[in-house]
């Protein structure tokens, strides 16, 4: 998928997942996408949650074992 | 305008210190303004470099729960503190606790501001979420 930048959170546990989301969302632009790689089991919820609480739009999710990648376009 | 969300932390264990600290960078960083009201025995721990244990007879393994913590890469509690601050979470201390304490305001962190219960219920019934972390 077309993506302006990457998250690498593999190793972080919430909430770090989630704060650092929101600190490299803060460096991008509105319409980019950013592609969040985590390996936190509970990102798979919390995640989604985050954009709907942010308004940002999740895109899709792909998962490969533990790892999960999240595609997420910012308002 | 920003939805607020309020904590109180009335005891001062460990594990208290840690979960206002993570609910309120997560808040923070979902977009919500984070109050976090210290009192009781949660007041020791605003104080400057605090060390607060794990509670009961579990005190005795702080070490080896900060040790775990550690490997598994999840940030200390000074760390998350940092990070808070960073986020702009507010931090309040109770003023009749300070007496009660014996905790003096040059004893808390930075950026602590002291408050009593009416300037604090005054932003709890404000916001969207209250929690009660004791």
């Amino acid at each position: 998928m077309e993506k302006h930048a990457t998250l690498d959170t593999k190793g972080l546990m919430c909430p770090m997942p989630i704060v650092n989301l929101a600190k490299k969302v803060k460096e991008m632009k509105s319409g980019q996408i950013l592609e969040l790689i985590a390996d936190d089991v509970g990102a798979k919820e919390d995640v989604p949650a985050w954009c709907s609480r942010t308004g940002n739009t999740l895109l899709s999710v792909e998962e490969e074992g533990k790892i999960l990648r999240f595609y997420i376009k910012l308002k | 305008m920003a939805e607020k969300f309020c904590m109180v932390v009335s005891e001062g264990s460990f594990d208290k210190a840690m979960m206002p600290l993570m609910m309120g960078t997560t808040a923070a960083s979902m977009g919500m303004e984070v109050h976090v009201f210290y009192t009781f025995f949660g007041l020791k721990l605003l104080k400057k470099n605090a060390k607060p244990k794990l509670p009961g007879i579990m005190r005795f393994f702080t070490g080896m729960m900060v040790g775990k913590m550690k490997k598994l890469n999840i940030p200390s509690i000074d760390e998350m503190m940092k990070q808070a601050k960073e986020l702009g979470v507010k931090f309040y201390a109770c003023s009749t606790s300070m007496s009660m304490m014996g905790i003096k305001e040059s004893e808390l962190i930075d950026g602590a501001k002291v408050l009593g219960a009416s300037a604090f219920l005054n932003m709890a019934f404000d916001s969207k979420l209250t929690l009660f972390i004791g």
